[in-house]
């Protein structure tokens, strides 16, 4: 029996480790490699340079820059489509009428491609006619102009905020869940005991909503650190750099400039990055399990 | 008495908060509508600033110039080509793994498990420069083998982690019944197990499609002809093409998007269970 299921298991999983190991694993020792090298991306000479990329590094302000603006974006990561998310979650679990076409609109934009969002939003900002500077100009009365994605000052701000209403659905749906756990009778017998609106919330549901919490907390961290797409789409990283992120930067080097040694150092700190903070989340999770499972 | 009783939610006012969500839906709605507007409108009305008001006439041009244009189709035809075949591979060999993972466990095969999973979280960015290298080599650049191939690979991790937590609530009596009867672990896994996950695979057929469409990335790295752009870049590309074209450009967005709205329309019930499910287990 044991030879028998030795033979199952290496029958079945080697085609899926296989593809696995070639395409994702080998490559992601490979950015190792290749980050103690200078290879261009055309030459078959490339020589090792040791540390020479990770001091660039050290030094390189655009990357001083983008690593201060991938940290932003995962602050307003946190606050924005988590808050949105709750609340949004918390106004449907409601049993408010329509509440499932509610959901399905708030749902939509997670299934649009980043590149869509990217236009869309693009719109809203448009000096001349986009929604954003209509609105303003209607409001004041005067004739209001201003370029959102072409200022240093707004870019980046600009493409978290669109970013943020697409990832919002995703939060919403999550706390959705988390919050059908909660028994209906537990918020009664509060009730009941004379818990007010702002009690039942902040000491029943919040604590209870804990690991749903971990879990959109560490989504919306992990994909902003995504964040790519969008930010091409919207603003290419631009103007003067006011708007790189880490992600962007890496394919700025790599495949603009083809200095791909140096890329690769920058996608061995995105890398470390990410490993602490899915290192963070799993030890959160087992956390909350062994409070709450 | 409990079930007949309505369920406290925490809602100490209905009719406000019925307010709220249309306040907020409606502005939610609102990119979506511009799009939808601005494909129905002449340029000329929209660069006089009429985009966000209600269209005076139904202006259909800007459909009949995306549609007939020949590269728009070249663009839907190679995305076809991508997403297809990458989603089958995807999900066929994520029934493969998450197989012994449920059925057939040996010593190490959780933290092997694990790490596939992992693979879920990390930014593309990681693996970009050493998978152009391998790519390159092989001669593979600009044609569409390598964005199918990657996305069959990076696909694993979601795949895996559905089918092996699927399969795990198929009764284990059923494959030991099945393997007494003289059924081979390929004839369970086929004959039995795969026609009970039907849901699982709905789920990931839903959001694999959906990904691998709406992807930018990929398409972006390996190829660089025209006639091989999937529909993502080719909306870039012709963004100067139709440079001042805006209610071109809205038509060309919700063409585009048409497969997975109708995804999402027809199957968003497998859609939304599997992003809750892959976020929560992982």
């Amino acid at each position: 029996m044991e030879q028998h299921n030795r033979f199952w298991r290496i029958a079945l999983l080697s085609l899926p480790l296989g593809v696995f190991g070639l395409f994702v694993i080998w490559p992601l020792f490979s950015s190792f490699y290749y980050s103690f090298t200078n290879w261009n991306g055309f030459d078959a000479n490339y020589s090792y340079v040791g540390f020479d990329n990770f001091a660039k590094i050290a030094t390189d302000r655009l990357f001083l820059q983008a690593a201060v603006n991938t940290t932003i974006w995962m602050i307003a990561a946190i606050v924005l489509p988590t808050a949105l998310g709750l609340m949004l979650a918390l106004l449907l679990d409601s049993r408010v009428a329509g509440a499932r076409v509610f959901k399905s609109i708030f749902y939509l934009p997670i299934c649009l491609s980043a590149v869509i969002v990217g236009q869309i939003w693009t719109w809203i900002y448009q000096p001349d006619w986009g929604l954003l500077n209509t609105v303003i100009t209607q409001a004041t009365g005067e004739k209001f102009k201003y370029a959102w994605l072409a200022k240093p000052d707004t870019a980046l701000w600009s493409v978290i905020v669109a970013w943020s209403w697409q990832q919002t659905g995703l939060s919403m749906v999550i706390y959705l869940a988390g919050l059908t756990a909660i028994p209906g009778d537990l918020l009664e017998v509060c009730e009941i005991e004379g818990a007010s609106p702002w009690q039942r919330f902040r000491r029943v549901v919040l604590p209870l909503l804990a690991p749903s919490t971990v879990v959109v907390v560490a989504l919306s961290v992990i994909n902003s650190l995504k964040g790519f797409d969008i930010l091409y789409i919207m603003t290419g990283g631009g103007p003067f750099n006011s708007s790189d992120t880490l992600a962007m930067h890496m394919y700025n080097e790599s495949f603009k400039k083809y200095l791909m040694g140096y890329g690769s150092a920058i996608s061995v700190v995105l890398f470390l990055i990410a490993l602490a903070i899915i290192g963070l989340y799993f030890r959160q999770l087992r956390k909350v399990d062994r409070i709450y499972g | 008495m409990a079930d007949t009783l309505p369920r406290t939610r925490f809602n100490p006012w209905p009719a406000t908060v019925f307010t709220v969500l249309c306040v907020l839906a409606v502005l939610f709605l609102l990119p979506t509508v511009g799009v939808l507007l601005s494909s129905i409108k002449t340029t000329r009305e929209i660069s006089m600033g009429q985009l966000w008001s209600a269209p005076a006439s139904l202006f259909l041009g800007n459909f009949t110039e995306v549609l007939g244009n020949p590269a728009v189709h070249r663009y839907f035809l190679n995305t076809l080509l991508v997403t297809l075949p990458a989603t089958a591979v995807s999900i066929t060999l994520g029934a493969l793994a998450g197989y012994v993972f449920a059925k057939l466990p040996f010593r190490g095969s959780n933290a092997l498990f694990l790490v596939i999973v992992a693979g879920m979280f990390f930014p593309p960015q990681v693996i970009l420069v050493p998978l152009f290298r391998l790519f390159n080599g092989l001669g593979l650049i600009d044609t569409l083998w390598p964005v199918i191939i990657v996305h069959s690979a990076l696909g694993l991790p979601i795949c895996v982690l559905m089918m092996r937590n699927f399969f795990a609530t198929v009764p284990n009596a059923l494959r030991e019944a099945a393997i007494m009867e003289g059924a081979s672990e390929w004839q369970v896994l086929t004959r039995v197990v795969l026609p009970l996950s039907l849901p699982a695979l709905a789920v990931l057929a839903t959001l694999q499609f959906t990904w691998i469409w709406n992807d930018f990335l990929w398409p972006l790295i390996f190829t660089q002809s025209d006639t091989k752009r999937t529909i993502m870049i080719g909306i870039v590309n012709l963004k100067g093409q139709y440079s001042v074209a805006w209610g071109v450009q809205g038509a060309l967005s919700l063409v585009a998007s048409l497969p997975t709205l109708l995804v999402f329309l027809f199957f968003q019930r497998f859609f939304i269970k599997g992003m809750t499910m892959g976020a929560v287990k992982g």
